[in-house]
């Protein structure tokens, strides 16, 4: 029986490759499939360089392998940020209900008035003193990708930063799940369906 | 024999990548067959499906090749990854932008396909091995990840961000204009922030608003362009707030930013009663300094000297023609600790030669006020207090000095989407200064005030105000509002 080949060239070069599909395809987890970008495309996106609120360098890349909770706020809002961080806090408080070990990163807005003194002044009045909490400045540069990288859309009038609130939780599968609510603790991140970073 | 056993690998290849990889997508066309000639017809189609897919993968692979060597070639206007690349606030996707970006990446079993990128339209490619063309998917996915993390754009690229503010109102009184009743459109302010550089700033505040004479007017309200020498050092030149107190500077037209449904009169803008210079068209230098828990705030501006057109102040867009100045200067505190959230302040300015254009010849005023403030802003609790003397020197009329002063309390509750506020403002100027005489709202008055903002959304707020405004002289006028007013950002 023939099978019309278009293009017989292609096809001497294309056994080889389906192979290489056939092999691969095996190995490819079902996680993965349906997928958009790989996971580390959406952590490697970010700026990894940082301070922490003691005005050390902070390595992005040290939290690799592990669930991250992100949001961006500005130290002087109180309006929307001390939402968001109750927000955080609940999310933190089903994670330790569960047993779950997750990161917290909280980014700030504006690194030209919330430098690393005024964040460590924020979480020790605010409570928020946990290891795991990490309050980072950066650049102005990095703050506006990290910002788009994920989403986050703000702008400054004066001393004000118009914001939104918003909550990104790095999906390992390559979604980012965008203001995760409580039960997604105990739902995909307890089962392990949304694994961490490779 | 040869044929039949690359025919049958390829069939059992394609059949079982159909599978792993694209089952739901591509399964429903294979349709049970009763005979071998319609099997193999069924594994023929599939294997047609399947290679066409490949060389689909090819030319995406193909395409992002070109891609990156124009990026590297330095080709203007390259294309950002989908969803990124766009301005803050400029209406971009919640989703990350990379996750849509390297099209390889959705298709990992394709990493080692680029053996047959080529083939379809180029003449024979020099054989590559599986683990070279591995090597090269791999270096292209990581610079397409790269590429599209730094196509983030420098905000230079990114095109000026336009946001804004407007609000509308309602009441048994307009909340500028008490003569007015019912509804009002307030004013729409276009915020512009082009992003010029790491150091230069701009700003520019254009506001279509109602006047006194009910029609909509523009007006540029601020127009300053500056630059960041540090954080102790801004300076702005152009159109700007004066920096006097705090509230001039710290709340400017846009009303979805305050949590009050207005300023106080007396410190409103010149065109909506205020009596201050609440804008000057000058130089301004400001920065800050921490230390240790607190921080001091400076402010030092130099301008023109105002004028009374029309019975309001007018900043002097263009200069004046007496030449003098208005200037001075803000000093304020932080002082952290457990006194988190406080901060006060004293301001001064001296406006040397206010000239009044309404009477013929025109008269002058040295106006000379000392202000004092202190504001409490934490999560909870929101509080403002401000107190100004003005002492006014008449340099025309032979009045002498004139001292007048003018105040007010605001305290505030925030309660989740809740803030309820109180405010008592008074203003005891002396008619017989012809700084406040000129004035078409110059007038001595007090007003208490009782109202709430409630926020529906991140971007709007719906606020109400019941406020008692008393007239102590000129007209005698007592007065209860009920206003309403619908603010938002955009």
């Amino acid at each position: 029986m023939a099978v019309q080949w278009v293009d017989n060239n292609f096809m001497a070069r294309g056994y080889p490759v389906l192979l290489v599909l056939l092999i691969l395809a095996s190995l490819v987890p079902a996680g993965l499939r349906a997928a958009g970008a790989p996971a580390a495309a959406v952590f490697d996106a970010l700026p990894q360089q940082w301070r922490d609120d003691k005005g050390e360098s902070f390595d992005l890349q040290g939290l690799r392998g592990q669930p991250i909770i992100t949001t961006m706020a500005y130290a002087e809002c109180h309006r929307i940020c001390p939402m968001t961080i109750q927000q955080l806090q609940l999310l933190q408080r089903r994670c330790d209900e569960l047993g779950v070990a997750a990161q917290f990163v909280i980014v700030g807005y504006d690194p030209e008035t919330d430098d690393a003194a005024a964040w460590h002044h924020y979480r020790r009045t605010h409570g928020l003193n946990r290891p795991n909490w990490h309050f980072l400045v950066g650049s102005p540069q990095s703050v506006k990708q990290f910002a788009r990288a994920l989403g986050f859309e703000f702008w400054k009038v004066d001393d004000h930063v118009m914001h939104d609130s918003r909550i990104v939780y790095l999906d390992g599968r390559g979604d980012v799940l965008v203001d995760p609510k409580p039960d997604f603790v105990n739902g995909p991140l307890r089962r392990g369906l949304t694994p961490p970073i490779p | 024999m040869k044929m039949t056993r690359t025919l049958a690998g390829l069939m059992l290849s394609a059949t079982l990548v159909i599978v792993a990889l694209f089952g739901p997508a591509y399964n429903a066309s294979a349709a049970p067959a009763s005979t071998k000639k319609d099997r193999v017809d069924a594994l023929e189609k599939k294997l047609d499906q399947t290679l066409d897919v490949v060389r689909q993968l090819s030319e995406r692979v193909q395409q992002l090749e070109s891609q990156l060597a124009r990026n590297q070639a330095g080709a203007p206007n390259a294309a950002p990854a989908p969803g990124q690349g766009s301005a803050p606030g400029a209406g971009q996707n919640n989703a990350p932008a990379v996750a849509n970006a390297p099209a390889v990446g959705n298709a990992p079993a394709a990493a080692n396909a680029p053996a047959v990128a080529n083939a379809p339209s180029t003449g024979p490619a020099a054989p590559a091995t599986q683990q070279q063309t591995g090597q090269r998917l791999d270096a292209l996915e990581q610079q397409v990840n790269q590429m599209a993390a730094s196509a983030a754009r420098p905000s230079e690229s990114a095109g000026m961000p336009l946001h804004g503010f407007a609000d509308v109102g309602a009441g048994n009184h307009n909340a500028g204009y008490p003569q007015y009743k019912g509804f009002d459109i307030a004013e729409l302010d276009f915020f512009l922030t082009p992003q010029l550089g790491p150091r230069t700033r701009a700003l520019f505040e254009l506001n279509f608003e109602v006047g006194e004479d009910g029609s909509v007017g523009v007006d540029l309200e601020r127009a300053q362009i500056g630059y960041q020498f540090s954080e102790q050092a801004n300076l702005w030149l152009g159109r700007f707030h004066t920096p006097f107190g705090f509230y001039n500077t710290a709340f400017h037209h846009g009303q979805e930013i305050a949590t009050s449904l207005r300023r106080p009169r007396f410190l409103d803008f010149e065109d909506h009663g205020g009596v201050f210079p609440a804008h000057t068209v000058g130089a301004w230098l400001n920065g800050s300094e921490r230390t240790g828990e607190g921080k001091w705030t400076y402010d030092l501006f130099v301008g023109n000297s105002q004028r009374i057109s029309g019975g309001i102040v007018d900043m002097n867009n263009a200069g004046n023609t007496t030449g003098k100045p208005i200037f001075g200067g803000n000093v304020g505190y932080l002082p952290g600790g457990v006194l988190d959230g406080l901060k006060v302040g004293v301001s001064v300015f001296q406006a040397r030669n206010i000239e009044n254009q309404d009477v013929a010849p025109p008269t002058y005023t040295r106006v000379t006020n000392y202000g004092t403030y202190a504001v409490y802003d934490t999560d909870q609790w929101e509080g403002f207090a401000e107190f100004y003397v003005f002492e006014n020197e008449d340099l025309s009329s032979g009045t002498g000095s004139h001292r007048s002063d003018a105040g007010f309390v605001q305290w505030g509750y925030r309660a989740g989407r809740y803030i309820p506020y109180i405010r008592y403002e008074r203003a005891a100027l002396q008619q017989s200064d012809p700084y406040f005489a000129a004035q078409l709202h110059g007038q001595s008055y007090y007003r208490d005030a009782l109202g709430l903002r409630f926020d529906i959304d991140v971007k709007s707020a719906l606020k109400v105000e019941f406020a008692n405004t008393q007239f102590t002289d000129r007209h005698r006028v007592d007065f209860g509002e009920a206003l309403l007013q619908y603010a938002i950002r955009f």
